[in-house]
């Protein structure tokens, strides 16, 4: 290292520390054998996960968070690459109106789209759901799957695509055979990333569900009752899908960074996005 | 140009017209749960005038000028850290910043009551130790667990604003910089500090944002000191019922940013750190 950073290199293991000892602390206390939170950690059992997953309760927030999560990675993935594909190839004059329209909702806090979600549902009597869910989910996840996939589509080469074309190739044939292999990596880490941020989201989901609820909703009104291991137990699981499906994104971004054979920094700064 | 009509009619249905519905209600005048005409400005001057919402509106802007300002003196370092340093670990310090941004909202707040409450795991490891002998009540249910819950929310999102910000920033400038006899705080003052205005700042305001606007945390670890804005605006729809109100309230919350922003661009105009070149 030719640039002097020992007090840098201090100040980051002490933020890795802060960011994951208390993260640990909830891992951990998931197995304990009591149903005490606090020091001293007296052992190791399976209780709290065999009363968490025989819960009723529990399963139905699992089923229904998969549910949302599911459908809203549907719908995000169809109307975000056809909307990704107009807008990086287009010279209108309506891309920067409607480029504007697309990020706005990751520019808003949660409290402002979940509110004025609330409002829009109960005027237009659409009865609170899992439905209702799935489109307040679909606009707050849509901007984030649209940066990837039009970051995707300008690094293309267009001179493949004109080769194609040179030698004969129609649109859905350059689209399949020469577009889509280059750029599916990315879309479907867009798509892990997608079905995360809407299975671990709360700030808007509190004001658009009706009765059924999700598991972070199941997190909430276990928080407001009882403080016991089994919420650790939930909040373990639930860091571990997230955590998997955006290991999942990172792997198939590197799978396309390396594709193109970047150099070591370019892949970091490509990768970083997700 | 076609491909982009049905997320552009998805958008205006369910995101353009659910705003304009909001701004609407705040102009009309509150019934119990709903809204009648005529319009007014009523909800606004309540807002305004609302003794309650004032001190709320402070706590919210102090929580949140502290949060910004821990994340980013924190991120900072790291950031510089994470472009300069070389070896593997740094690839790793990376990979683990960016997952622990996947751990869940929730599970963050949650986590904090287990360190921070009476009997958690600080109190308990402090006295297993004998440096205490009762728990430090000062450790939660007040501002300061706020700040720390926010911060450890926002912190890998900072870091990675100002890692993206550091990208241009080649580290042949600093070693020439460093063969010109510049210190470790000189190169910071003098080479990094302008390169990184603008998105040092833009990470403040992200973070300033979106604690300022926080309903969840301080209902958890806030206690009465830590209340926020944000929880006044949620009751407003959830058990007051005063949609006016609430809506009038956290459209005057969303200005205020505006305003908090054009004042950074501006203030980065004036001080002519928003168009610094690196080549």
């Amino acid at each position: 290292m030719t640039v002097r950073s020992r007090g840098a290199l201090a100040i980051t293991i002490a933020a890795l520390l802060f960011l994951y000892v208390p993260l640990v602390v909830v891992v951990l206390f998931s197995f304990h054998n009591t149903g005490s939170l606090s020091l001293p950690f007296t052992g190791f059992s399976l209780r709290w996960y065999r009363f968490v997953l025989s819960d009723p309760g529990f399963r139905s927030a699992l089923e229904n968070s998969l549910f949302v999560a599911a459908w809203t990675s549907a719908v995000t993935l169809v109307l975000g690459t056809l909307a990704s594909f107009g807008l990086a190839r287009t010279r209108s004059r309506l891309r920067g109106p409607l480029a504007l329209l697309f990020f706005l909702p990751i520019t808003l806090p949660g409290l402002f789209i979940g509110l004025a979600m609330l409002v829009f549902f109960v005027r237009t009597t659409l009865n609170l759901s899992l439905t209702t869910v799935i489109i307040a989910h679909c606009v707050y996840v849509f901007p984030y799957f649209l940066l990837i996939a039009i970051a995707a589509l300008e690094r293309l080469d267009p001179a493949l695509e004109e080769a194609a074309a040179d030698l004969g190739a129609n649109g859905w044939l350059r689209f399949w055979r020469v577009t889509m292999p280059q750029i599916w990596p990315l879309l479907a880490g867009a798509t892990c990333l997608a079905f995360a941020l809407s299975f671990d989201e709360f700030v808007i989901t509190f004001f658009v569900i009706g009765p059924d609820g999700t598991l972070p909703l199941y997190i909430w009104s276990q928080l407001r009752r009882t403080v016991d291991p089994s919420i650790n137990v939930v909040s373990t699981l639930l860091m571990t899908v997230t955590l998997v499906l955006w290991l999942a994104a990172f792997l198939f971004a590197l799978r396309a960074a390396r594709r193109r054979a970047a150099s070591g920094d370019e892949l970091v700064a490509e990768v970083v996005p997700l | 140009m076609l491909l982009t009509l049905p997320a552009t009619a998805a958008m205006a249905v369910f995101f353009v017209a659910p705003i304009a519905i909001f701004v609407v209600y705040s102009f009309l005048t509150a019934q119990l749960y709903d809204v009648s005409r005529p319009f007014t400005f009523d909800a606004y001057a309540a807002a305004l005038d609302s003794p309650l919402n004032r001190t709320l509106a402070r706590n919210s802007i102090e929580i949140g000028l502290l949060s910004a300002v821990c994340s980013v003196a924190l991120a900072l370092p790291v950031a510089y850290w994470l472009r300069y340093a070389t070896g593997r670990w740094r690839m790793v310090v990376l990979f683990l910043i960016t997952a622990s941004m996947f751990a869940s909202y929730l599970v963050r707040i949650y986590a904090w009551r287990t360190m921070l409450g009476e009997h958690g795991v600080v109190n308990s490891a402090l006295q297993s130790l004998g440096l205490i002998d009762h728990p430090l009540g000062f450790l939660i249910f007040n501002r300061f667990a706020v700040t720390v819950a926010l911060v450890h929310i926002f912190l890998p999102y900072a870091v990675l604003v100002l890692f993206a910000g550091f990208q241009p920033i080649r580290p042949g400038l600093l070693e020439a910089a460093q063969d010109l006899g510049a210190g470790s705080y000189m190169r910071f003052r003098r080479v990094i500090l302008p390169l990184v205005a603008a998105p040092a700042l833009s990470a403040f305001l992200f973070v300033f944002v979106l604690s300022a606007s926080d309903y969840v945390t301080p209902q958890f670890v806030g206690g009465s000191s830590g209340v926020m804005l944000g929880v006044q605006v949620q009751a407003n729809f959830t058990t007051v019922g005063n949609y006016p109100l609430g809506a009038a309230t956290s459209l005057l919350m969303l200005a205020a940013f505006v305003a908090l922003y054009l004042a950074m661009r501006i203030g980065l105009r004036l001080a002519r750190l928003d168009r610094v070149r690196f080549s």
